[in-house]
């Protein structure tokens, strides 16, 4: 259950608190700056850098999933935003104004860019690198396996739950039907599920306990996580541009 | 930590323990004393509820430090008192490998490699010596070849020679093993065994609690019989299995102890039956008089 996608590219390569800084620099510039250019040129950097990680065509599924929420934003800011003056054109009785439909594209534009933004990061670091990134500056290596742990043992999870709905249903249990039979069915089938993952959550921590989860020694890591030569500058660039983004909207 | 130097020693003495699970009325383990020495192999049986896994949590110190409850007696391992140790310590002396390979697996892992690297990290083992401990695990459980998969997407076997690989990699000296056949198949089992024996043949010191009597007759040095937490004896396979009264402490001996009981066939000798297939055909007058026990 992860996006990451395995690639050799220069995005690959560059270490994953930079493309973290990166993400979130992104996604923000077209909040403290509200245009449709800042929007539009971070937007465009973020493509570009999908399709020299060779990941861009991994986004557009990404994208899809969120269309019917930025169709719906455009639509209803076109037709309904209170500052409407100017109309533009009219669908039978609905009118749709031209001070909505641009906000609405800001809206849009800023949406996207947040996708294309973390896919940035998303789609081209190892999650555990990610983690691993965090524990080495100081994040908890407790907080770093769960939110490791979480993405393998969703998927788990579930199995455990279609087992268990299957074994209830073998017994004559109804679980498909009317919502009051749904609902009839919940108890017998959360039961099991919940005794289970306590189960299993005791075993796991007796595992974990056992190979030194609870060392007080400093951690070492098998993989070195790679450093990137122009981390630092580049780093330092993305915290300057948004600085220098804050103060722009503050004082001008 | 100082090694006790070349002589051949106790590595686990256990004292009269004790222990009582926290809201239970009946003591899990029950005044039970025994020590082993290095390198040998000891099985533990008993029916369910006996104390078997009870016992290989309170070798490995999670009674007491993981599982509160009322403690009592000593349990030395290595000539550490697991008391006043700490479970991590005492994980680099006797590993711990149980029955569901899935909750073995830590989940934060993507391939069988890094899995096994998961408690060399966590006790900041150096890069070099984790890349060299690893491929040592991974030589010894036979899983070269399935280093590189994610360990969810392996057969229930693969995954528990994947555990042990893990536990083993921490280098214990003693390896204690609760049932780790229990939820696999045959040919599984019989795999796991093997490993079992090979790390045996390395030196490493063995307890392993099971329901196989067979193969436990055909592998192990001694045999410890619980009964409600009680110890009932702790003597060679050969002298437990002829005990007449084992079925009343919910025990069944080998196959082919049960057929030479029937038969009344008896090694005069030692005055006990045979628990092996090697001892009935020896017994019957195969090429060698003595037992060869491997």
């Amino acid at each position: 259950m992860t996006l990451y996608v395995k690639q050799d590219s220069l995005i690959h390569e560059i270490d994953p608190i930079t493309k973290v800084i990166y993400a979130f620099v992104a996604a923000l510039l077209p909040y403290i700056l509200p245009s449709h250019t800042v929007a539009l040129i971070v937007l465009v950097i973020s493509i570009m850098l999908l399709v020299v990680g060779k990941v861009f065509r991994k986004i557009i599924p990404l994208i899809g999933l969120s269309l019917f929420l930025i169709v719906s934003l455009v639509i209803i800011q076109g037709i309904f935003r209170p500052d409407n003056v100017t109309p533009l054109f009219h669908f039978g009785p609905i009118i749709f104004y031209k001070e909505g439909l641009s906000y609405g594209l800001l809206l849009m534009l800023r949406v996207i860019n947040l996708l294309c933004a973390f896919g940035v990061l998303i789609l081209t670091t190892k999650p555990d690198d990610l983690i691993q990134s965090f524990i080495q500056k100081g994040m908890s290596p407790r907080i770093g396996y769960v939110i490791g742990s979480v993405l393998q043992l969703i998927p788990q999870m579930s199995a455990t739950i279609a087992t268990i709905k299957d074994a209830q249903r073998s017994r004559g249990l109804e679980t498909e039907g009317s919502l009051l039979v749904r609902i009839k069915a919940f108890l017998p089938l959360i039961g099991p599920v919940i005794m289970n993952s306590l189960i299993s959550t005791r075993e796991r921590s007796i595992a974990l306990e056992v190979r030194g989860f609870n060392a007080k020694q400093k951690k070492t890591f098998l993989h070195e996580v790679h450093t990137y030569k122009y981390a630092k500058v580049i780093q330092a660039v993305l915290i300057l541009i948004f600085i220098f983004a804050i103060l722009w909207r503050i004082f001008l | 930590m100082l090694s006790c130097g070349g002589f051949s020693y106790e590595k686990i003495i256990v004292e009269n323990l004790k222990y009582k699970y926290p809201d239970t009325d009946q003591l899990a383990l029950n005044d039970v004393s025994f020590e082993v020495e290095e390198g040998e192999v000891i099985g533990i049986v008993g029916q369910n509820s006996a104390g078997k896994s009870s016992l290989c949590l309170a070798l490995t110190g999670l009674i007491p430090h993981f599982f509160n409850g009322a403690y009592g007696g000593k349990v030395l391992i290595d000539g550490i008192e697991v008391k006043t140790s700490t479970i991590t310590d005492l994980s680099q002396k006797a590993g711990l490998v149980f029955d569901n390979p899935f909750t073995q697996m830590t989940a934060s892992k993507y391939t069988v490699y890094d899995e096994i690297a998961f408690g060399l990290e966590n006790i900041g083992v150096s890069r070099e010596e984790m890349i060299e401990r690893v491929d040592w695990s991974l030589k010894m459980m036979g899983i070269e070849n399935i280093k590189d998969k994610n360990p969810f997407d392996l057969s229930g076997g693969q995954m528990q020679r994947v555990a042990i690989a893990s536990v083993i990699a921490m280098r214990p000296e003693i390896l204690v093993l609760d049932e780790p056949t229990s939820q696999l198949d045959p040919q599984a089992s019989e795999e796991v065994f093997r490993v079992i024996q090979q790390l045996s043949q390395e030196g490493i010191t063995i307890v392993i609690a099971e329901h196989k009597m067979e193969k436990l007759a055909s592998f192990t040095d001694r045999i410890l019989l619980l009964y409600e937490g009680k110890q009932i004896d702790f003597d060679t396979p050969q002298k437990v299995f002829s005990r007449d009264d084992l079925h009343d402490y919910g025990v069944v001996p080998p196959i082919f102890t049960t057929y030479c009981k029937a038969m009344g066939m008896k090694n005069k000798k030692t005055n006990t039956y045979p628990v092996t297939l090697a001892e009935v055909s020896s017994l019957l007058g195969g090429e060698n008089n003595e037992w060869n026990k491997s």
